[in-house]
């Protein structure tokens, strides 16, 4: 039996402080975005300037950790200006990776940037060999970030067509249910969009109105959840919206979940996955923290062959719940 | 408490701690005597940490209430980058102000220090926020990405002395873990009986909610 490769943990910083806060728990690769649109949480007081990136790339090298710029989100039609110097600074201040979305940019990288390694966004929604080896064969993409649609099983099926090219799947943190770099629900609601503008539902147009019933979150107007004095919160997307149909107050698309592996890294492993990565660039610290710290704890014991950790990251779940999503479709 | 009783807003209940007992003696205080130490907390601040204004800049003619909600007062923020201030209040009418954070204080310092994520509180309801909640995610992240650490920002006003300094600041939180320690003890002691009496009723209503469920199913199935 070939023996198991490593993987490596990807963890997300917003902030020079989350990044040795990721690097500090045992992170092998922090990724981070520039302050602007060209990545997909450009969130108020988020992300890093070209200096804080520098000191953040040195700070990292120094530990033995990697730097992946996220230059994820699609620019707009005839001002790709922004998105190619964001992939220029990334090269030049000596990032370890890029991680693009868009076609043109990937071209562009490819071609201006030949030295700079491509991985391939979770927003260009690459989820078949055809489709990844289309992108390594084209432009040189040495890895593919898988949606968070497929199986472990599936996984396992396309990783040996599409060798040597490398995949990373999320482990920990929000869901997307929608087809990522696709989803037009923000953009509908707010004119904004995680594709364009790196925002999903944007701070902007947030509101939490408070009542003796508990809490009222609404996205530009529109009432999209209430939640009861004590009830878990989640996120004011749209996606996780509870709206009435047929007389009923359901999640139509998906409640507010975090998304928790960490009992089935071995599978992951065995699929073949090169990296694993933490979502949550918009989360403190703390956060950072504490989820490093139990996926180093998760990925060493599982190479180790020792039983995993029973760490409790409830604490810090998305309407205090966790699934492992797609992965086992335990719905089905 | 007055601060957070305010018309229109969701009252929260202050835990039972040391800051709840603290806040009720500060009661009669006036808030121009507490002025100078958060003057001198926002000039440790801007010394210490100035990438928080520089983050904060795009929102810098934003007024951020943040009220802890187990003292008599309420803090005003408006994070302008030349000149920003910290103002003590003991009312701050929702009106005059674009976002309102309010929790616990102790809370409100372990999301400065990084301790706990913002996310997280907001999800389990332990932190309300109000108002613009684009100022007060800038907010929370600018503070989050500075990297606070009040004990060493502390010391740091002692120049040499700054050891000395940090290490008193540590026996100074140790006592108050102690006194929080007993504080609990004491809520214990106080609610220990309603607290069993709610337990051995929850405990009932859950057989009964088991034996309806039960009773349903053998109904569904035309057994009943």
């Amino acid at each position: 039996m070939a023996e198991l490769r490593r993987p490596e943990l990807v963890c997300p910083a917003g902030t020079p402080a989350a990044l040795k806060s990721a690097v500090d728990a045992g992170a092998d690769c922090v990724y981070v975005g520039f302050r602007d649109e060209t990545n997909a949480r450009n969130f108020p007081g988020l992300n890093f300037s070209r200096k804080e990136l520098e000191e953040g790339i040195a700070y990292a090298h120094d530990k033995g950790a990697k730097v992946l710029v996220a230059i994820n989100t699609f620019p707009r039609a005839g001002e790709p200006e922004l998105w190619h110097q964001a992939v220029a600074d990334a090269d030049r201040l000596g990032a370890d990776a890029a991680i693009l979305a868009d076609i043109g940019l990937i071209a562009h990288a490819a071609h201006r940037h030949p030295g700079l390694r491509l991985h391939l966004s979770v927003q260009a929604a690459a989820s078949n060999p055809d489709s990844i080896r289309f992108y390594a064969g084209r432009f040189g993409v040495k890895r593919v970030v898988l949606p968070r649609v497929l199986t472990v099983a599936e996984i396992a099926a396309i990783n040996p067509q599409i060798a040597p090219v490398e995949t990373e799947v999320f482990v920990f943190g929000g869901l997307c249910v929608m087809a990522e770099g696709r989803c037009a629900l923000s953009s509908y609601a707010t004119g904004q969009s995680p594709n364009m503008n790196g925002v999903c539902s944007p701070a902007s147009h947030v509101r939490y109105v408070e009542s003796a019933g508990g809490t009222t979150s609404q996205l530009a107007g529109f009432t999209i959840n209430r939640f009861g004095a004590n009830e878990p919160a989640g996120y004011p997307t749209l996606c996780k919206g509870r709206f009435i149909a047929n007389g009923t107050a359901s999640y139509l698309f998906e409640e507010p979940t975090s998304l928790n592996t960490l009992g089935m890294l071995p599978d992951l492993i065995k699929a073949g996955v090169t990296a694993f990565k933490i979502e949550g660039r918009q989360r403190g610290r703390a956060y950072v923290a504490a989820v490093v710290q139990a996926f180093r704890a998760g990925i060493d014991a599982a190479m180790a062959g020792r039983p995993l950790p029973d760490i409790d990251l409830d604490r810090i779940t998305e309407g205090g719940r966790q699934t492992t999503g797609a992965y086992e479709r335990a719905w089905r | 408490m007055e601060a957070q009783s305010r018309p229109g807003l969701r009252p929260m209940t202050p835990p039972f701690t040391p800051v709840l007992l603290l806040g009720l003696a500060l009661g009669p205080v006036r808030p121009a005597l507490l002025q100078p130490v958060f003057d001198a907390l926002l000039r440790l601040v801007r010394r210490r940490h100035p990438d928080i204004l520089e983050r904060m800049e795009p929102f810098a003619d934003r007024l951020v209430c943040i009220d802890p909600i187990d003292l008599p007062f309420a803090l005003l923020l408006e994070p302008k980058p030349a000149e920003p201030s910290l103002t003590v209040r003991r009312f701050v009418d929702p009106d005059e102000v674009h976002a309102t954070i309010r929790g616990p204080l102790e809370t409100l310092i372990a999301l400065a220090e990084g301790k706990v994520d913002g996310d997280a509180l907001f999800f389990s309801r332990q932190l309300v926020i109000e108002g613009d909640t684009e100022v007060v995610v800038a907010l929370r992240n600018a503070v989050d990405g500075a990297g606070i650490d009040l004990v060493a920002d502390f010391a740091s006003l002692f120049g040499p002395l700054a050891r000395p300094a940090e290490r008193a600041a540590a026996a100074a939180l140790d006592l108050a873990g102690s006194l929080r320690s007993g504080v609990e003890t004491v809520r214990q002691a106080l609610i220990g009986p309603a607290l069993q009496s709610a337990q051995s009723q929850g405990a009932r209503l859950a057989e009964l909610e088991a034996e309806v469920k039960a009773l349903r199913k053998a109904a569904r199935r035309g057994l009943a």
